[in-house]
């Protein structure tokens, strides 16, 4: 259980965020300058903030009012630093061994060896860091951090220093390494899919403020307003008004088009008639239809459009296309409405490259409303 | 040839440089690492010695500990006397020297990863343990470089000492005294035969100094 209440000001920037974990791994998440490696420090203690209150497993870090404020020293907190910071001058047994000094020597070199072994670093106990690759110095400053058994383990973006091939791999490795070690663990990332991928339940952070705690797939499905979509690099973020609102639907216009979504019966938002609405709909859940099967099933293919494409970008395994609707006034993205994503055998077989005019569909629960 | 003025120099140096490390070291790793009022007023009082005419700083320094200074009568009242003893020789080459291992160890600690300090203290590191088992031996050599700088100059302090310690020939006459009385004499071959020492010392010193400089850690 990890309970974060923080308030730390400066000249140009003020982090005030506040957050609640239990257990397993929490993911902050957000851009670059967000507050999220300060609240780590915070977290560690080698940061003080203005006032604010950390818990973690009932052990007080910090509490302002109460004068509490524990020293990095005292929190027993693992640290995996953004680009490692290995002590250069100490082996990779040394390194490890680094927060073990209170310990008798067999003890010490007992639990060096565990932590090797578990890690897969056995073999290179002698090694300097500069010896190894980036994928080993990652598994070091994992080891040196847990070797400590910490009450918490931070890790500060720690896929970043690796190679793009390496990362994914690693990402993989790292979930499986936290959860092994049981460890509580908050990683930092500006990286959806990294975070995703590791932490069971993410924050999102943007400018010093959290704008949205949830459990990953909340997140991923229901984005709780348009700020975190963008932070999440969720293309198609549209803006309509809305028409009705029911708890199960909402009706709303966009571009001349009337389009039927899902609402969220758990979130119960109901925008009056006439209000703005944004929404956001996945590239890969736009439904070219076919013109070989004859006219559109309105069963199967709800939210009709029809569209030219205007711009088109192949990723390999899918395309990329730019659609723009067959409506007047300016488009909604500069000079296209939608980005829709294709498999490359689906292009192929439509022949995309020669047929640039479609009608397309979108199902009414891949339209994800944002409340504002 | 009367030797007594190169050992007089290598003991007034070695402890001058001691003295020197022990007094530097805290005051660079504080201008390396710490933010406070005052600490450009420290900056500027670290390097005066180095800028300003030793006469001068000889006079300021013999009006302290001299036996009308405030230091000088402290001394006087337990039965000490500081002015014009080898003691005062050694105060002398400290004040002359002290800049450049500050200078250097602290430039040295500024090239030490605090993230690397913090690495420390998140794994229950005691501020005193980090800085000897993190931010000194990363930054020894910058350290070691100050201290054989503040040593040769120690060795060659001129001014100060003259001013504060004398000319005493057997009790504070130290080399570059002694090459100055020397010359006055027109014993040539006496001061040509000091000069060589002192510059076979430094020579070594400071070969020996770039080739530790290629060593790491």
């Amino acid at each position: 259980m990890v309970s974060v209440e923080i308030v730390k000001r400066y000249p140009s920037f003020a982090l005030d965020v506040r957050w609640e974990a239990e257990g397993a791994v929490v993911g902050l998440f957000g851009p670059s300058g967000a507050g999220k490696t300060l609240t780590l420090q915070c977290l560690a203690g080698l940061i003080t903030p203005d006032a604010g209150r950390i818990v973690v497993d009932e052990r007080v870090f910090l509490d302002t009012a109460a004068g509490v404020n524990l020293p990095p020293q005292a929190r027993r907190v693992g640290y995996v630093f953004q680009g490692y910071a290995l002590f250069p001058h100490l082996s990779v047994a040394e390194n490890v061994a680094y927060g073990l000094r209170d310990r008798p020597r067999a003890a010490r070199a007992r639990r060096v060896a565990e932590v090797l072994e578990r890690l897969g670093l056995a073999g290179l106990e002698r090694r300097y860091p500069r010896e190894l690759s980036g994928g080993q110095r990652q598994r070091v400053a994992l080891g040196r951090a847990l070797a400590i058994d910490p009450a918490l383990l931070l890790l500060d973006e720690p896929l970043s220093a690796l190679d793009a091939p390496l990362r994914r791999a690693l990402r993989d490795e790292l979930r499986e390494v936290l959860a092994g070690w049981g460890t509580a663990a908050v990683v930092v990332t500006h990286d959806f899919t990294e975070a995703y991928r590791l932490a069971d339940r993410i924050v999102v952070y943007e400018d010093g403020r959290v704008i949205q705690a949830a459990p990953r797939a909340e997140l991923l499905w229901r984005p709780a307003s348009e700020a975190v979509a963008r932070i999440m690099g969720l293309t198609n973020v549209l803006h309509g008004t809305v028409q009705k609102a029911t708890p199960e639907r909402i009706q709303l216009r966009w571009r001349g088009q009337t389009l039927e979504a899902v609402n969220s019966p758990t979130r119960s938002y109901l925008p009056p008639p006439d209000s703005p609405i944004a929404f956001f709909v996945r590239p890969e859940y736009v439904r070219l239809v076919r013109k070989d099967r004859g006219a559109p099933d309105p069963l199967h293919h709800m939210n009709l459009m029809r569209g030219l494409v205007v711009g088109e970008a192949d990723f390999g395994t899918v395309w990329s296309l730019r659609l723009r609707l067959d409506a007047p006034g300016p488009p909604a993205q500069g000079d296209f409405d939608l980005e829709v994503e294709v498999p490359h055998l689906v292009y192929e077989i439509l022949e995309i490259s020669r047929d640039r005019v479609w009608e397309f569909s979108i199902h009414r629960g891949s339209i994800h409303v944002l409340p504002s | 040839m009367d030797l007594f003025p190169l050992w007089l120099s290598l003991r007034v140096a070695l402890s001058a440089t001691a003295l020197t490390l022990v007094l530097g070291i805290p005051v660079a790793l504080l201008l390396a690492r710490a933010r406070f009022a005052g600490r450009g007023l420290l900056e500027a009082v670290v390097v005066l010695p180095l800028v300003l005419p030793p006469t001068v700083l000889g006079y300021y320094l013999l009006v302290v500990i001299g036996s009308h200074g405030p230091i000088g009568r402290a001394l006087a009242a337990v039965g000490l006397e500081l002015a014009f003893t080898w003691w005062a020789a050694v105060l002398a080459a400290s004040i002359g020297s002290v800049a450049l291992l500050i200078k250097s160890a602290q430039a040295g600690f500024e090239t030490v990863d605090r993230q690397l300090e913090q690495a420390a203290r998140t794994l229950g590191r005691s501020e005193w343990s980090v800085f000897w088992s993190v931010t000194l031996p990363l930054a020894w050599r910058a350290v070691l470089a100050g201290a054989v700088l503040a040593f040769c100059r120690a060795l060659g302090e001129f001014g100060i000492t003259l001013m504060v310690a004398g000319n005493i020939p057997g009790r504070t006459q130290t080399l570059p005294l002694a090459i100055y009385d020397r010359v006055q004499a027109a014993q040539m071959d006496e001061a040509h035969a000091l000069a060589l020492i002192a510059v076979g010392i430094v020579v070594v010193l400071v070969f020996g100094l770039s080739r530790v400089a290629r060593l790491r850690y």
